[in-house]
């Protein structure tokens, strides 16, 4: 049995009885099975709900990435794209085409090789079925393996593919063999249901029961490329925990080695806690308040940087110490295009009291009556919107705060008819692959029926900017990082969106687990295989 | 009334009264603003996937159609696919349940005894300081909030004291042989049954503090109960000619008293095994406990409407068998009402 190596475990009452029922015939079944350590992975949601490769886009992420690799990962501290299955790459000059060189003596779960013509096959099925975020191949063409070890992508458009191949979901390679050759994408589709895996990762599926408390459990693959030699867990375990308040304690007494969310008030109450360790980081998911630039009072510019001004950033930051961090624009730290030095954010009443009265409203003028939509049960979002209300409410502004499920938020949000849209929508917003290009395109570029676009900027020099962006990436990244930038001040200059802040990941662990780095380009995931348990 | 008449006469209406329960829950949940579609599709996914994802769950139909394939489903034991776990609702919930039944039944054994005896002293030295004692200590127990008292007990019992484990049902190093074990889903039960020594003590050991801060509430009000009871039933004739003839006060109370003063404990017991099956998600969210409650909390949060009605009919049907089990035990326990 694998153990944490730390003589805290329960002792007293259940082992006093457990002594004396050994005296009863069963042996203790499953002792001495797994050779090594384990990691336990305390989940404050059920782990899997999709464990097809293709179309995975929910919370057994944190599996996936210990079960599958891609051909790259993105590494946030540093900004640059890793070598994982593939171990080298190129691009032409005109960024249509890209040349993946595959890793040798790679194997499947299943036993397969995992070549050019594997990979190719797997990427193609996930951009075939185009389901989750199977889009992010979108820009692709054509896929091709001239040689086992070569794997190329020609382009519609240029894309970072460097980039895109270390997307969080759908950028897996797998074995589109492993339910039988010629099986049909239905047919493995059920196979992998079934709580199988085709991966080449350091960890294969060894049990999976749903609704179970240990609902997963992977063991190490012998054969995986990178070796076992050194420290390493052999064994990862996930156990879902949703009461903050028991995942706690659990870390506390060492049963579970990670926990990936608690409250920042339960956060403080470990930091003295010397078998705990909390790990801190900001996380590229960001609060957006998209406000109205088309219909209702804020298609006023003036209304609009108004409420833009009286948003209390730094506040707000407080309010929410160390669940949050303040940010000034739409690109959180550790993306391309991220910038402190972006003017004309924070809490501004006289400014904003000022632009009131050009417009006829403020304390003085006629009253003005908004709304503000959120998510229902958010607490942070709920803070950012109340704060916003009383300082509206010194401008002679009452804000009408609505918080509701995601879907009528959203309905309303994209109604034909304009009167029926909010003032301000608040929600989270996160990139499916480590790159700034998904706020511009899926928020901020044009639309003729509103999808996320939720501030309804229509903006000629914004699109030109977006269509350009992606190719500028890949040809020339300086001129790119310093286009986001300007293209972040225009957003603020037009008060089309304040983005007050990044959330924080902020995590307990074991004192026993060394390495831990957390990288925010893959939320929630633990690269269980980075890990070295160490005696504490 | 036989057993056999009212067996005959209440069966129909047990079923016909949790397909009742089940169609206004799917009704309602269909009712509530949100859109399962999407739940399932994920937040980011396009107009046409929800679209295609609303033809499969069969979201697109008018809802008297919806309700008339649900109760067909219902009759042939399809109750749908549950939008949060993909699995089908009515292994979902028959797993879910067992360890539900699990802990509230251990509570209610703990509730019944506990209560009684609790009650049985109150009665016995009415008025004196032991009858203080349990009704200061009743009051406590229901007056206690089940978050409040979980939390208490886990944090002193298990956290500081470690004497039992602070959350789940088992602990993991059995987890395959629980899987692999086809017994009744009950694991103490099927622990004992496979002579599992160490199971029976792991499983025995996590029910504890679940099954106390389940069994508070109802512990406290059987006690009431009863004590009411008894002292009522020590006014009354038979008894008074019991006493009058010469029997100890303790022989009267367990021989004469007790059994005549169980009718009301006993309806009230099925009442409190309803309430508490369908309360327990907070406990067992605390302690972990992978039961219908927190199920049920999980199916709420995604708008999961099969879920939620497979549930609710799951709940309805224990509540009502354990009423119907009351009305059959009543009068073996109270010659009276034969």
């Amino acid at each position: 049995m694998a153990s944490h190596g730390r003589g805290r475990r329960r002792a007293g009452f259940g082992a006093a009885i457990a002594g004396a029922a050994l005296l009863l015939t069963t042996p203790m079944a499953t002792l001495g099975q797994v050779e090594g350590e384990t990691f336990t992975y305390g989940a404050n949601l059920a782990v899997v709900t999709d464990l097809d490769p293709a179309s995975s886009y929910s919370n057994e992420v944190i599996a996936m990435h210990n079960i599958y690799e891609s051909l790259t990962r993105y590494d946030s501290a540093t900004g640059e794209v890793l070598p994982a299955l593939a171990s080298a790459w190129s691009v032409s000059d005109d960024g249509l085409t890209w040349t993946f060189t595959l890793r040798d003596g790679v194997t499947f779960h299943t036993g397969n090789p995992m070549d050019a013509e594997a990979a190719k096959a797997a990427l193609e099925r996930t951009q075939a079925l185009g389901l989750g975020a199977g889009y992010i191949w979108g820009a692709v063409e054509s896929f091709e393996a001239p040689d086992p070890n070569t794997l190329v992508m020609n382009l519609a458009y240029p894309s970072p593919m460097d980039l895109i191949a270390a997307a969080n979901y759908a950028a897996y390679v797998y074995d589109v063999n492993a339910a039988g050759a010629g099986a049909s994408d239905e047919e493995l589709t059920a196979w992998f249901a079934e709580g199988n895996d085709a991966g080449t990762g350091p960890y294969s599926i060894s049990d999976w029961q749903p609704g179970s408390e240990f609902e997963l459990t992977l063991d190490a693959y012998e054969d995986y490329w990178g070796g076992w030699d050194g420290d390493k867990y052999t064994e990862v375990v996930f156990r879902v925990v949703p009461e903050a308040t028991t995942a706690l304690q659990l870390v506390k007494n060492g049963d579970v080695s990670f926990v990936d969310r608690l409250t920042p008030q339960l956060i403080d109450s470990l930091r003295s806690d010397e078998n705990v360790q909390v790990v801190e980081t900001p996380s590229l998911q960001n609060l957006m308040m998209l406000l109205n630039t088309a219909s209702g009072p804020l298609a006023d510019p003036n209304v609009r940087a108004a409420v833009a001004k009286a948003v209390d950033t730094d506040g707000v930051g407080v309010a929410l110490a160390g669940a949050v961090a303040p940010t000034k624009g739409v690109i959180p730290p550790g993306l391309l295009g991220y910038s402190d030095e972006l003017a004309g954010t924070g809490l501004d009443l006289e400014g904003a009291s000022a632009l009131l009265a050009e417009s006829g409203y403020g304390p003085d003028g006629e009253p003005l009556q908004l709304t503000a939509t959120l998510a229902v049960g958010d607490n942070d979002q709920s803070l950012v919107a109340t704060s916003l209300k009383s300082n509206l409410a010194g401008l002679g502004i009452d804000l009408d705060i609505q918080a509701t499920e995601w879907q009528p938020q959203w309905d309303r949000a994209t109604s034909d008819n304009v009167e029926e849209r909010q003032d301000v929508f608040i929600m989270y917003w996160w990139p499916d692959y480590p790159d700034p290009f998904s706020w511009f395109i899926s928020m901020f570029r044009s639309e003729d029926a509103p999808s996320f676009n939720l501030s309804y900027y229509a903006d000629a020099d914004m699109d030109a900017a977006i269509d350009g962006i992606q190719s500028l990436t890949v040809t020339d990244r300086d001129a790119a990082e310093a286009q986001y930038v300007e293209m972040q001040q225009q957003l603020i200059d037009d008060a089309v969106v304040v983005a007050p802040y990044v959330q924080n990941y902020q995590r307990a662990l074991d004192a026993s687990v060394g390495g831990y780095v957390d990288d925010p380009a893959y939320a929630q995931v633990v690269f269980v295989y980075d890990l070295t348990p160490m005696a504490s | 009334m036989s057993t056999r008449r009212l067996l005959l006469r209440r069966l129909p209406q047990t079923l016909l009264v949790a397909v009742g329960v089940g169609l206004v829950a799917f009704v309602i949940t269909r009712l509530l603003p949100g859109d399962a579609a999407s739940t399932w599709a994920g937040p980011r996914a396009s107009r046409e996937e929800l679209a295609l994802v609303r033809e499969q769950l069969g979201l697109d139909l008018p809802l008297p159609e919806q309700i008339v394939r649900y109760l067909i489903g219902l009759a042939q034991g399809d109750w749908g696919i549950s939008i949060h776990t993909r699995q089908p609702v009515v292994d979902d919930v028959m797993g879910r349940l067992v360890a539900s039944l699990e802990l509230v039944g251990i509570a209610m054994l703990v509730a019944f005894f506990g209560g009684i005896a609790l009650g049985m002293a109150g009665a016995r030295w009415k008025g004196r300081w032991p009858d203080w004692i349990t009704s200061g200590l009743t009051a406590i127990l229901v007056a206690s909030p089940v978050f409040w008292l979980a939390l208490l007990l886990q944090l002193t019992l298990a956290t500081d004291l470690d004497l039992f484990p602070v959350a789940g049902r088992f602990d993991r190093e059995f987890r395959d042989v629980v899987a692999e074990s086809s017994g009744t889903g009950i694991i103490m039960l099927d622990a004992l049954l496979m002579l599992n020594g160490p199971l029976f003590v792991s499983s025995a050991t996590h029910v504890v503090l679940p099954a106390l801060v389940v069994a508070a509430y109802p512990t406290g009000l059987i006690a009431r109960l009863s004590r009411a009871s008894l002292i009522e039933t020590m006014g009354e004739e038979h008894v008074r000619m019991a006493r009058a003839i010469g029997y100890p006060e303790r022989t009267i109370l367990w021989r004469f008293a007790l059994r005549p003063s169980l009718g009301p404990v006993l309806a009230a017991l099925a009442l409190v095994f309803g309430y508490a099956l369908g309360n327990t998600f907070l406990v067992e969210n605390i302690f972990n406990w992978p039961g219908l409650g927190s199920y049920v909390a999980d199916s709420i949060s995604t708008l999961d409407a099969p879920s939620i009605a497979g549930a609710t009919v799951v709940v309805a049907i224990a509540y009502l068998i354990a009423n119907l089990v009351v009305d059959l035990i009543r009068p073996i326990v109270d010659p009276r009402l034969r």
